[in-house]
């Protein structure tokens, strides 16, 4: 253990070997742009200087510890230098908050307000660059907002390995540009350069002039496009914020998804499915219960449900792996006994998607396949002929290959054709609108929370598992009257 | 003349730079002596004992930095000859390099061999064709002579030597960007710590000398440590090979003893200013250097010049150095608002970008500059550059954003009466321009 002094208090460093780190990790601020916990240090935006006593001033980031060092944070040098520093960066860049999609969370507009807070020393014209040049179809860079701190370039290198970013020309002049004949299409985990890009240079074509910033509030998540489970952030309208002229959809609606950093499952990152989240939920719901492809309500289905459920003596049950931890524990505590079980899988690798990498991505692309097969038992799907019942619970199912004669009652989110061939469909919530967790694949439960209200006419599973095995319904049969 | 010789004692001829030539004056005999006698520490030690100086500009002593190098800790070393000549003014290296193409690779192979290094490089700048080829030419015959490859002269040493060309970018003669360069990757410098003795061209220990510096080591070992003390001042000891250009009558590259007037270098051996105009200024060490420590790039003024001798210690006392010792002349006339507009342009389009200081203030000195020289200048502009030169001095990765610094508040300070000139009537206080 080394102890360092930070503005004359004695600081324990810990595990950290630059005086950033253990500042930060001791809750004194260093302002820095291009310093990034994940990436390797460069030291090229000269913000996050210190005073080193009897030694001047020099970058933090690139600062090892000694042991009895002296460091000031907020000496008259250092705040000279960080104005300096800001003034530079400033020189060419535009200031066009009023339009840049970062303004609000811009680690840049924050520096200025708290180190600079001065008009533009320059009196010349800022120098234009290029606006918009598109690096992928997901991407768009602004290179008058860019300040070159490399954070992108690196994290092409050194987390994602595509190698797709680099700098072209040199000086003031200097651009980030993909390599020759390369896009950032090439990395399936290209969002995150918009999350680590300091200021607005880097924009999501996706969110792009979608939404304020501040008028949006993340609720913690989890992305359950595979069986990583990444913990993320879903962001969407603050209450106060909502637009009364807007209908409830578009006022729930989920603008952007951003990692929860999270060091036991993703660390700081995320994929680019993870990021496309808002669409998978968007997709049209089901929200009208049916029997046999008639409207029914909701009492109705289950009662139907129920009547399916004591006439049937083989029993199979294709379970859900996008289910929660709670609901697959309601299924078998309350249906367990009745079914043969099977975890099947909702969604299949897509065509052209990544099936499985070193750094996130997980080739099974359910989010909770690991927490079903520990409840109900890892078997392969397997239905005898002379089944009489087949719960379907969750996508992904073709009834074509389930056997003729057997009755098929199917629990489903989203408005599909089966919904209408099951005998009995019930339509039940999906993740943003209920509480639960989800098992990844290494066995790490992550929560989600709901951000979006429960539509009208839809059940969760976790509730309607116990009415279907309900006493007075389930032995006799029709004794729900 | 200009004092004792040390690099330039023997006479040009068309055949001087080749192996036989350099083996009648003496060459290759310090080698085999060592090879033969001596234990690495000891050159080093020899090294130390000479108070030789880096040439390159910083005038760090060479033997410090040899040491730390420890030749017997099992991992690969790398010596790295850097003759990136790239200061403008400078062309010393140069003349080594046509010339005198064995000494530096007799004294890069005992350097070799004190530093326990088996593949060694020199990295030249792109522009240097002559240079190159002689360079090239004569690590041919060293090889053929088995002087470089396994076991040389039946010793158990093997060295081998890489050249490599550069592509003209003036921060690769900056030590750190320069591995860069022979790495392939962007040529950026690299922040300290760690120093490049600890890791270095591919995460090894390094030692990166100018091409001066090495070439000197041969001459020491030939002839010991106590002989080259004697030459030179005592805290200065050596030769230093000066390149002389601008407004002087004989302009090229003279040896001088470190120690010698500085008034008589420049008005007896090297003929005086051109035309016998009176003496305006002169930059003593390149406009800036290739290594920066201190004060490199200021510009003396005639009256600083008279009474100074050519040694680091009296350069520092005067607020300069000896630098790349690129000596640029400049004759009373001389619009020194145009020569600081050359030497912005010349920072702005070297400036390789990497960190903020440099980057935007170099093009902002230039462009300040720029309008200026074209009638536009404001009052506050002279403020605004003292602003950013002082904000470039010391608070950037390397040497070259210092320098650019340097080289604006040098200006300033010392011909503040003409830049203000130059805003009030929108021209030069001298009719002529630079010639």
């Amino acid at each position: 253990m080394t102890a360092i002094f930070i503005n004359g208090q004695p600081v324990e460093t810990g595990e950290h070997t630059t005086v950033l780190q253990a500042a930060l990790a001791n809750g004194f601020y260093i302002p820095h742009f291009c310093w990034h916990p994940a990436l390797s240090i460069v030291g090229n935006c000269r913000v996050c200087v210190v005073e080193q006593e009897g030694r001047g001033v020099g970058i933090a980031c690139n600062m090892p510890i000694s042991d009895g060092m002296r460091v000031l944070t907020d000496s008259d040098p250092v705040r000279a230098q960080r104005k300096a520093m800001l003034q530079f960066i400033l020189l060419n860049h535009p200031v066009d908050c009023g339009i840049c999609d970062k303004a609000g969370e811009c680690a840049l507009q924050d520096y200025h307000y708290e180190y600079n807070g001065e008009p533009a020393i320059s009196g010349d014209p800022k120098l234009p660059s290029t606006k918009f040049f598109p690096l992928s179809e997901r991407i768009l860079l602004d290179n008058e907002r860019c300040i070159l701190c490399s954070r992108c370039v690196r994290f092409t290198r050194e987390i994602s390995k595509s190698n797709v970013l680099g700098l072209e020309h040199r000086g003031d002049s200097m651009l980030v540009r993909p390599a020759e004949g390369r896009t950032l299409d090439d990395d399936p985990y290209s969002d995150n350069v918009v999350d680590i890009c300091p200021v607005g240079a880097l924009l999501s074509r996706s969110f792009l002039y979608q939404s304020r910033v501040w008028y949006l509030e993340p609720t913690p998540s989890v992305c359950p496009g595979c069986a990583r489970g990444c913990t993320v952030q879903l962001w969407h309208r603050k209450a106060e914020w909502r637009v009364k002229g807007l209908d409830e959809r578009h006022n729930t609606r989920i603008h952007r998804v951003t990692p929860l950093e999270n060091p036991r499952v993703n660390g700081p990152w995320i994929c680019n499915k993870g990021r496309d989240l808002p669409e998978l939920l968007d997709r049209p719901r089901a929200t009208q219960a049916l029997q046999k492809g008639e409207t029914v309500s909701l009492m109705q289905a289950i009662e139907a449900a129920r009547g399916l459920l004591d006439q049937a003596g083989k029993r199979v049950a294709l379970v859900s792996s996008w289910g929660s931890n709670e609901e697959l524990r309601a299924f078998r505590n309350s249906l367990g006994d009745y079914f043969t079980s099977f975890v099947k899988p909702d969604h299949l690798p897509l065509e052209g998607e990544v099936v499985e990498d070193d750094l996130l991505i997980r080739a099974d692309k359910n989010p909770n396949t690991r927490a079903g097969q520990d409840l109900l038992g890892a078997g392969v799907v397997q239905i005898p002929e002379d089944t009489d019942l087949i719960l379907v619970w969750g996508e992904g199912t073709d009834f074509g290959t389930l056997p003729r004669g057997a009755k098929i009652l199917f629990l489903g989110s989203w408005l599909l054709p089966e919904n209408g061939h099951a005998d009995v469909f019930i339509p039940i919530s999906i993740q943003t609108e209920r509480r639960g967790h989800y098992t990844n694949f290494e066995g790490v439960v992550s929560a989600f929370e709901p951000c979006q209200p429960r539509r009208d006419g839809v059940i969760d599973a976790e509730t309607l598992f116990p009415l279907l095995s309900a006493p007075g319904g389930s032995a006799s049969g029709g004794g729900a009257a | 003349m200009t004092g004792r010789k040390v690099l330039m004692d023997f006479e040009v001829t068309p055949t001087s730079h080749s192996l036989d030539d350099y083996r009648a004056r003496g060459g290759y005999e310090a080698l085999e002596k060592v090879l033969r006698t001596m234990k690495p520490r000891e050159v080093t030690q020899e090294i130390v004992d000479s108070g030789l100086q880096g040439r390159g500009g910083a005038a760090f002593p060479a033997g410090r930095k040899w040491q730390g190098i420890d030749p017997d800790d099992g991992q690969p070393h790398y010596l790295i000859a850097n003759a990136d000549e790239g200061e403008p003014g400078t062309f010393k290296d140069r003349w080594v390099l046509e010339y005198t193409p064995h000494t530096l690779l007799e004294s890069m192979l005992l350097s070799c061999y004190a530093l326990g290094v088996r593949h060694c490089f020199v990295y030249i700048r792109g522009e240097y064709d002559l240079p190159w080829r002689r360079l090239d030419a004569a690590v041919e015959e060293a090889y053929a002579a088995g002087y470089f490859g396994e076991n040389i002269l039946g010793s158990d040493f093997s060295c081998d030597l890489f050249v490599f060309r550069g592509a003209g970018a003036y921060v690769c003669g900056e030590a750190s960007s320069l591995l860069g360069s022979i790495e392939g990757t962007r040529a950026f410098p690299r922040n300290r710590p760690p120093r490049m003795t600890v890791r270095g061209l591919h995460q090894a220990p390094t030692v990166v000398n100018n091409v001066e510096t090495l070439a000197t080591i041969a001459w020491i070992i030939r002839n010991g440590a106590s002989a080259f003390r004697e030459v030179g001042t005592e805290k200065s000891p050596g030769t230093r090979l000066i390149s002389i250009s601008g407004h002087i009558a004989r302009p090229g590259v003279y040896e001088v003893e470190l120690g010698y007037s500085w008034a008589r270098f420049l008005h007896e051996d090297c003929g005086g200013v051109l035309g016998g105009r009176p003496l305006k200024a002169v930059i003593p060490g390149g406009i800036s250097s290739q290594v920066l420590t201190g004060k490199d790039a200021k510009v003396l003024t005639a009256g600083e010049v008279e009474g100074l001798t050519l040694d680091h210690e009296k350069l520092r006392s005067a607020g300069s150095s000896l630098g790349s010792g690129g000596m640029i002349v400049i004759a009373e006339g001389t619009c020194m608002v145009r020569l600081l507009q050359i030497m912005l342009r010349f920072y702005h389009h070297e400036s390789c970008g990497q960190c903020t200081p440099c980057r935007e203030g170099t093009g902002w000195m230039h462009r300040i500059i720029d309008r200026i020289v074209a009638g536009d200048g404001r009052p506050e502009d002279l403020e605004r550059l003292n602003y950013i030169a002082g904000f470039n001095d010391g608070t950037t990765i390397c040497g070259l954003g210092d320098a650019a610094g340097y080289a604006a508040t040098a200006m300033l300070d010392n011909f503040r009466e003409e830049f203000d000139y130059f805003i009030e009537h929108k021209r030069s206080k001298f009719a002529g321009n630079l010639e």
